[in-house]
């Protein structure tokens, strides 16, 4: 019991010291690359260092909130002579925060390519003010010119939402297929089916290339473009599918009455553990119910659970079955 | 939106306004979260309370604050999952705790109680806690807190090294984020008769 349970080093405390004097620093001045390689060393060391940081910046930050809140009232302590209150130099911070977690991050951006591992989702701000959430096991290229701000999505999926500026189109590329975009938010995703495009908010034009064999048709809000093999297909869909396709963008999946079978693959896509179902009137119940991205366990778990069935691993698998009624029980 | 490009038409969104998202809807609910995770993982001495709460914040700073909708359940139940793993990880645990930990019924009584603190009774715990700190410490805060010196200025005002008023600052902090770890005990002036109320701190 005493030890390998936490899982962890066991010394929130220390990490909290650390958290706090990194925290100081990076609000105060730029840090020096050796400082920069050290904290960029701790923060890899172990994922709740970032928590950690995140924690003790954002409460030493807001301290400047609440000290605002008493502003105008007096304080016992007398400002000293020569001294004069500067305005607060948040930009200048901000500058910091972005050169300290653009390093961190930087690795992956070379020649504005950027992926993501199966299971991770990450939000990605792009210069122009957009902001591109990746879901996992994607790759993009970005692509900013002056006349067009293009992005290329080489797998997997993509949502935008999209900063206003129509002298400077947003165009992502899929397999293909054009979608461009002035002011909006969108998703793209290239998935076995073909190129799945969905509207969240605003219009979007979606064609293929030059000359290509898709003319261009415009999706409104809550509508849905598929590029299949089979041709292109068009469809409108309710909000809260719209909603509830997008949670991965929280970390979360949510199924409302799915079929257990789609739901299965969807859980697939974000776990090294796969979730077989080889009954097929059991592939078919509908189900409900939130998960955390890459839960592949818990998400079986609860199938079984609903379905009165069993999950058995077979290796890599869960396999979810019904409960066998053989004659010996 | 405040965005830097670095060479390839990439920026990272702007961070400080992503810290006072962090600042303003999660750590409101730190007390509440860390007294939940007590009473959850009583007699599992070596689940580090500070440690389930590291890795919350990580995994909710990695989402996308905007399509949280309501970020106290989220970071109950991430915990809950972290909790889970960690169990889970163990192998030592019995069965029906872990199956508890399991299921997401988000919808918690203990969770859906929030109060929000005024403004004034913000500014009060924080004066509260600086009644705590160390002298020194606690000046080297209110140098760069409440007057807004650079660490230099400080330096040469309190007579110490630069990287001195670092450490104060840095033990400031620290004592300033445990002290955010409680709610606050029915705390200041008169009001110890509506702790009731005080259910977030």
């Amino acid at each position: 019991m005493e030890d390998g349970v936490s899982a962890g080093s066991g010394n929130g405390a220390e990490v909290e010291s650390q958290a706090a004097t990194w925290a100081v620093r990076v609000a105060e001045r730029a840090l020096a690359p050796s400082e920069q390689a050290r904290l960029d060393a701790w923060l890899a060391a172990d994922p709740r260092h970032l928590g950690a940081l995140v924690r003790a910046q954002s409460l030493w930050l807001d301290v400047d909130r609440v000290v605002a809140l008493g502003s105008g009232t007096a304080r016992e302590m007398p400002p000293t002579g020569g001294i004069r209150r500067s305005w607060r130099p948040y930009a200048m911070a901000a500058s910091l925060a972005l050169a300290l977690f653009g390093t961190t991050w930087g690795y992956q951006h070379l020649a504005g390519r950027i992926s993501t591992e199966r299971g991770e989702v990450r939000r990605f701000a792009l210069a122009d003010g957009s902001v591109m959430t990746l879901n996992g096991d994607s790759v993009v290229q970005v692509r900013y010119e002056d006349d067009r701000r293009h992005i290329i999505l080489r797998r997997g999926e993509a949502s935008f939402d999209v900063a206003h500026n129509k002298e400077r189109p947003f165009v992502v590329t899929a397999d293909g297929l054009d979608v461009r975009a002035v002011g909006t938010e969108f998703v793209v995703g290239i998935n076995a089916g073909g190129v799945e495009v969905t509207v969240e908010e605003g219009v979007v034009a979606v064609g293929g290339k030059a000359g290509g064999a898709v003319p261009a048709r415009y999706l409104r809000r809550n509508e849905q473009f598929v590029a299949a093999e089979t041709g292109p297909r068009k469809a409108v869909l309710d909000e809260a599918d719209v909603e509830r396709r997008n949670a991965w963008r929280k970390g979360l999946l949510v199924f409302d009455g799915q079929q257990l079978g789609a739901a299965a693959a969807e859980v697939n896509r974000y776990s090294d553990r796969r979730i077989v179902i080889e009954d097929p009137t059991l592939a078919r119940a509908e189900f409900m119910g939130i998960f955390k991205l890459g839960d592949a366990r818990a998400f079986a778990d609860a199938a079984a659970e609903a379905f009165n069935g069993e999950v058995v691993e077979r290796g890599n698998e869960l396999v979810i079955a019904r409960r066998q009624n053989s004659p010996s029980h | 939106m405040t965005l830097e490009a670095n060479g390839d038409g990439i920026a990272i969104m702007d961070h400080q306004a992503r810290l006072r998202w962090f600042a303003r809807d999660v750590l409101p609910h730190e007390p509440d979260l860390r007294k939940w995770l007590r009473g959850r993982v009583r007699g599992l001495a070596s689940l580090d309370v500070d440690e389930v709460v590291q890795d919350a914040y990580a995994r909710l700073w990695a989402g996308d604050p905007e399509s949280i909708l309501n970020v106290r359940a989220y970071l109950f139940v991430t915990a809950r999952h972290i909790v889970g793993e960690q169990l889970r990880r163990s192998r030592i645990v019995a069965i029906d705790l872990v199956a508890d930990l399991e299921t997401l019924n988000i919808v918690d009584e203990e969770i859906g109680v929030h109060r929000r603190l005024s403004g004034q009774e913000e500014l009060a715990r924080l004066h509260a806690i600086l009644e705590t700190l160390p002298p020194k410490c606690r000046q080297a805060f209110e140098l760069k807190k409440f007057h807004d010196l650079s660490q230099r200025q400080i330096a040469e005002h309190m007579g110490i090294a630069e990287s001195t008023v670092e450490k104060h600052l840095a033990k400031a902090l620290r004592l300033v984020a445990d002290g955010m770890k409680q709610a606050p005990e029915g705390a200041q002036n008169g009001r110890r008769r509506e702790r009731r109320f005080w259910k977030w701190g």
